[in-house]
């Protein structure tokens, strides 16, 4: 016992220095450095209606990944060729605060890259704009989602895509109308949007060209090589796959991790269904 | 015009955008009328909840701390504001040759903070005053000297406001707290606590719709062992003898604050 103490400064400043070698040690014994096991998610946590100044909003942690979604519903004219359909606009904020990995001033390339595959994802797939629309031609919401992002440790995607789907679950939009130019709503009376499908995504990470581990955090994330993203709906429908980096990642990999994400959707359901608002 | 600046680097929804015009809104005449609205009294804090670390429950079983990991942080909470903040430092400075290490400070409010329109990604005039606000609140608790050619860099995030004075009281406790998770050497850690006077009536920590009803506000950031103040603010008028029964008032709030935040801290060793 006497021990511990020096020999816990050992696995630190090893992990320091030397990180590559640090992972390996554990991936080649068939685990990770966290005790998990390759194909192993960490759990999530989703709590809905989190922020009361949003109109819909949400708070999700993934391991020590933590993130905040904020809808705000506001009004704006539409676009002259969808004159009824409003905007959903999606942004992901990677601010020094979550890691020391961010500077601070614009987004990072990671977080556009984040905000708009996030954006086309929920466009396409979860939010039907026509629902947006007040008075075509003159009037639609416009759902304003920020994903501030409070600790960063890896995965960053997914607990993104949960959150925003968690809080557009929350998101009540006040009865609105309009006279003579002029939108009035009422705060007291809120609709749920309709939305067209759950997204459920599921991340999977190429570590050094070898090891294909799930839900990867931060320290894994720096050695990857490649990563698979895959969405998949409450049907089981795969919504979107979406593989990165040069890594070699064989055609049965993914099909298996398309197998696991769909596998997890009961279990996900769950999760979001038991987080309620407020 | 920074609203005519479109950046191209976040996804943008249309130039313009604003709130609806909203209908039955319970606006009362006074918020006072009957009481606080919580039932508060007059000089009672909203309750405090305080974490340093990581947000999760427990700390991971390897603890192992993460490369990216900032060397201190604190999530904090009073009534519904939420302010999150990270410390890094002390780390190289940008001035080599300086014999006192320097604290910065970068204040935003999350887009959807505050209770009305949605704020933009640019930073605003206020968030700028507010940082340097925040710098010259509690600079004067760390112990620069201690860290020449470094810098120290606390980093804040508003993620809900309630009650503006409010807002930045709990920012400079959440930074406080934040900073003896990371271990800076302080003289000693700095509370602070707000006052709105509505009539001739001091009501400590005010929330939103007491502070529109408010005509004057207070801020103090205070050092209860050292019993000194490191930062007055104060908007609207008042009699100096009015200023005089805050500042006495504030102060004692603060020593209050800073019991819970202190007791937090010592049970977080253990």
């Amino acid at each position: 016992m006497a021990n511990t103490g020096p020999v816990t400064f050992a696995i630190e400043a090893f992990k320091r220095i030397h990180p590559v070698e640090f992972q390996r040690r554990f991936l080649s014994q068939e685990t990770r450095h966290d005790g998990r096991a390759f194909g192993q998610f960490r759990e999530t946590h989703v709590a809905k209606g989190t922020v009361s100044t949003a109109q819909g909003s949400s708070t999700v942690r993934i391991g020590d990944t933590t993130v905040v979604c904020g809808i705000k519903a506001e009004v704006s004219e539409p676009d002259v060729k969808t004159p009824d359909e409003g905007y959903l606009v999606t942004n992901v904020d990677l601010s020094p605060m979550c890691s020391a990995r961010f500077r601070a001033g614009p987004p990072s390339e990671s977080a556009q890259v984040a905000s708009e595959h996030v954006f086309r994802l929920f466009n396409q797939n979860v939010v039907d704009l026509k629902e947006l629309c007040i008075e075509s031609g003159q009037a639609v919401w416009v759902l304003s989602a920020d994903i501030v992002c409070l600790r960063h440790d890896g995965n960053i995607l997914d607990a993104a895509i949960v959150a925003l789907m968690a809080a557009l679950e929350d998101l009540k939009l006040p009865q609105a109308k309009i006279e003579s130019g002029v939108v009035s709503a009422d705060k007291s009376t809120g609709r749920p949007l309709a939305l067209r499908r759950r997204l459920f995504p599921a991340t999977y990470t190429l570590v050094d060209d070898a090891y294909l581990v799930a839900d990867a955090d931060d320290a894994e994330e720096q050695l990857a090589t490649a990563s698979v993203l895959v969405v998949v709906d409450e049907r089981g429908r795969v919504a979107n796959v979406w593989k990165r980096g040069a890594g070699p990642i064989s055609r049965q990999s993914i099909s298996q991790c398309v197998d696991v994400a769909t596998g997890r959707v009961p279990k996900m359901a769950e999760v979001l269904d038991a987080a309620g608002g407020q | 015009m920074a609203a005519n600046i479109i950046d191209r680097r976040r996804i943008n929804g249309p130039q313009r955008s604003v709130e609806p015009l909203y209908t039955h809104v319970d606006a009362a005449a006074d918020p006072f009328a009957s009481g606080r609205g919580d039932g508060r009294a007059l000089d009672q804090v909203r309750p405090i909840f305080v974490k340093t670390g990581p947000l999760s429950a427990h700390r991971s079983e390897s603890a192992l701390s993460s490369a990216a990991a900032a060397s201190g942080a604190a999530f904090y909470e009073q009534g519904k504001i939420r302010v999150s903040c990270a410390v890094y430092g002390p780390r190289q400075g940008r001035r080599s040759s300086a014999r006192m290490g320097s604290f910065d400070c970068d204040f935003r409010y999350a887009p959807f903070a505050c209770s009305w329109k949605r704020r933009s990604h640019v930073k605003g005039a206020d968030e700028r005053e507010i940082s340097l606000m925040l710098e010259h609140a509690i600079a004067p608790a760390i112990r620069l000297e201690a860290y020449p050619k470094a810098c120290i860099d606390a980093y804040v995030t508003v993620i809900e406001s309630d009650g503006k004075a409010a807002t930045i009281a709990a920012a400079i406790n959440c930074i406080s707290a934040a900073l003896a998770d990371a271990g800076i050497e302080m003289y000693d850690s700095v509370a602070a606590c707000s006052m709105g006077l509505t009539g001739a009536r001091w009501v400590a920590d005010c929330a939103q719709p007491e502070e529109d009803a408010a005509s004057c506000s207070m801020l103090i950031a205070y050092m209860p062992s050292a019993d000194e103040v490191t930062y007055i603010l104060q908007h609207g008028k008042t009699t100096p003898e009015q200023t005089d029964q805050a500042v006495q008032t504030c102060t004692n709030m603060c020593a209050r604050v800073y019991a819970v935040i202190c007791r937090y801290l010592q049970d977080s060793l253990e």
